[in-house]
């Protein structure tokens, strides 16, 4: 195991904005860490970059604990670089650039000028040696930063959101960079995103942080409810004061309002008019199917985007389209309260 | 008008006829505020480095203190330097008073606090990204604050040129811890004075057109090094 987290917290201000409990990451595998903005992404990264204390918890690295002293930090950041998602070349010249950490690393003149050409033409930016940096674009910002962090051959890359600021086409070459590194250079690569599609098609894992809170991918669909308990034993849950589902009462929800994950591997799909409609459905439109390992996950459009996924051999008996109308089955066990 | 063409005119021809007396007070003020700016900035950048830097209680209240250092007019600066090196002040066995030495010391202690906070809103003005950058890359923390001064140093460089254009301009200290005395103190604001109080204006006007052209030189220096710092 690469890093072995156990317990981890970290406050700012007296907001706990990380709260880890316990978290492996495994060498030469590329992580995807998900998550809605503020859930802490960033601040995990930084940790484990050795860019910022934990408030309290362990971090093992490569079977050692994490001593947080400077001296020792500036040790273990020479196998980890962190690059940001605006990432800041220093206002010289590219070469310059990837040169800086490996003087750090004392480096021979003529070792450097081999590393710093290879490592731009694995991000395609050769021609740009010489180049000032301040003159690049956004997305030759991005794979310049990410040159000099491969130049410094490390044993983990964190991206935050390395394809957030960059346009479409930098977007492709920056996911193809990362994949080939990961296969080449066997460097373990842990990136944030907010694309979870991008995310299915990098990463080995993918990690869900929700509110600083390492949570399981069927939190996706986190939405706010309201309970109210009915005569019968039974319990109405209206969802963003739309969708309204009658459950039985061993639910046990609060009354009120509350946040709700409703679990997409237990939704299910009937085409419209091929059944009488069920209770505790909903019937909208298909905007988006994809395939993520080795399901099918499919939005729809039921006035709230819900995500679902079916099995590849029941999407096949269905086949279901974009733009199709279905029915989407909500069982009462795919409703779970936090 | 023609009084004034007149000394204009005999101005432009002592300049040119590189006058000895002329090249002489154009020497010593050159020196000592060449020097005391070199001081100051050995003194001052890195002062300002640190108190941009670190974090300690007081930080406000320093910069507070500094900044209201910088409205200090001259007179009061060479009041105070006179009330400690005077024959009766707590260093008048130093014998400093009336000499260069003098001068220097009242120019730091006018410029100290401009170079002082001037570099500190230069680095405060730096991206923290930088230094996080630096150490992503492996950097300690010497070559972290190498790498801010670094992306600072044309606002840096500017702040040094501000403070020599205000030490060269200056005449309260230079007259009252340098005396004037001709070929030694007398700079070239206080010999404009000097001229002035006898009616001889030829060589107050020549001084200052070079005075004049010595500001617009390090305008430009200026302006140009403002101008990099902004790329």
């Amino acid at each position: 195991m690469l890093y072995s987290i156990s317990n981890l917290i970290k406050i700012y201000e007296n907001r706990t904005v990380l709260k880890i409990d316990a978290l492996g990451i495994e060498q030469n595998r590329i992580y995807g860490l998900l998550g809605p903005n503020g859930a802490g992404k960033t601040t995990l990264i930084n940790i484990l970059g050795f860019l910022e204390s934990p408030t309290t918890g362990e971090i093992y690295y490569r079977s050692k604990k994490v001593v947080y002293s400077e001296s020792l930090l500036q040790d273990l950041r020479k196998t980890v670089v962190v690059v940001d998602q605006t990432p800041i070349l220093f206002s010289t010249s590219v070469y310059k650039n990837l040169e800086f950490g490996l003087k750090v690393r004392k480096k021979p003149g003529k070792e450097r000028d081999f590393i710093i050409q290879e490592a731009l033409d694995l991000v395609g930016m050769r021609t740009f040696m010489h180049a000032p940096a301040h003159r690049l674009s956004g997305g030759e910002t991005q794979r310049v930063a990410l040159a000099r962090a491969l130049a410094l051959s490390p044993q983990v890359l964190m991206c935050d959101e390395p394809t957030a600021s960059v346009d479409v086409e930098n977007q492709a070459a920056i996911i193809k960079i990362l994949d080939d590194i990961n296969r080449e250079k066997k460097i373990t690569i842990l990136f944030t995103t907010h694309d979870r599609s991008q995310a299915a098609a990098l990463a080995h894992q993918i990690l869900f942080l929700n509110n600083g809170m390492l949570t399981n991918g069927s939190r996706e669909n986190l939405f706010r409810a309201n309970v109210r308990k009915l005569e019968d034993k039974k319990i109405q849950l209206r969802i963003n004061g739309g969708l309204q589902f009658i459950l039985p009462d061993n639910k046990k929800l609060p009354e009120g309002r509350i946040r709700i994950v409703i679990d997409p591997e237990k939704l299910s799909l009937s085409k419209l008019g091929e059944d009488p409609p069920m209770e505790n459905s909903a019937t909208g439109k298909i905007i988006q199917v994809g395939e993520e390992k080795e399901k099918i996950r499919l939005v729809v459009d039921l006035g709230i985007q819900i995500i679902l996924f079916t099995s590849k051999q029941a999407y096949r008996s269905q086949r279901p389209m974009v733009g199709d109308r279905v029915e989407v089955i909500f069982p009462p066990d795919s409703f779970r309260g936090l | 008008m023609e009084f004034l063409l007149d000394s204009l005119l005999s101005a432009a021809l002592l300049v040119l006829s590189l006058d000895p007396e002329l090249l002489s007070i154009v020497g010593v003020s050159l020196r000592v505020s060449g020097t005391s700016t070199f001081l100051t900035t050995i003194l001052g950048v890195p002062l300002g480095f640190w108190i941009a830097f670190s974090t300690f209680p007081g930080k406000r209240f320093l910069i507070t203190c500094l900044n209201t250092l910088l409205a200090v007019p001259t007179v009061v600066i060479g009041l105070f330097v006179y009330s400690f090196i005077s024959r009766k002040g707590m260093l008048g066995s130093l014998e400093l008073l009336y000499t260069q030495k003098a001068m220097l010391i009242g120019q730091i202690l006018l410029i100290l606090p401009l170079v002082t906070t001037l570099t500190v809103a230069a680095i405060s003005r730096i991206d923290e990204r930088y230094g996080r950058t630096a150490k992503t890359l492996g950097a300690n923390q010497w070559q972290t604050a190498w790498v801010i001064f670094r992306e600072a140093r044309f606002a840096v460089v500017a702040a040094v040129i501000a403070a020599y254009g205000r030490v060269i301009a200056e005449v309260g200290i230079s007259m009252m811890l340098g005396g004037n005395a001709r070929g030694f103190t007398r700079t070239m604001t206080t010999a404009m004075a000097l001229e002035y109080d006898k009616g001889e204006f030829t060589l107050a006007v020549a001084l200052g057109i070079i005075l004049l052209g010595l500001s617009f030189g390090v305008n430009l220096l200026f302006h140009f090094f403002q101008g990099r710092s902004r790329v």
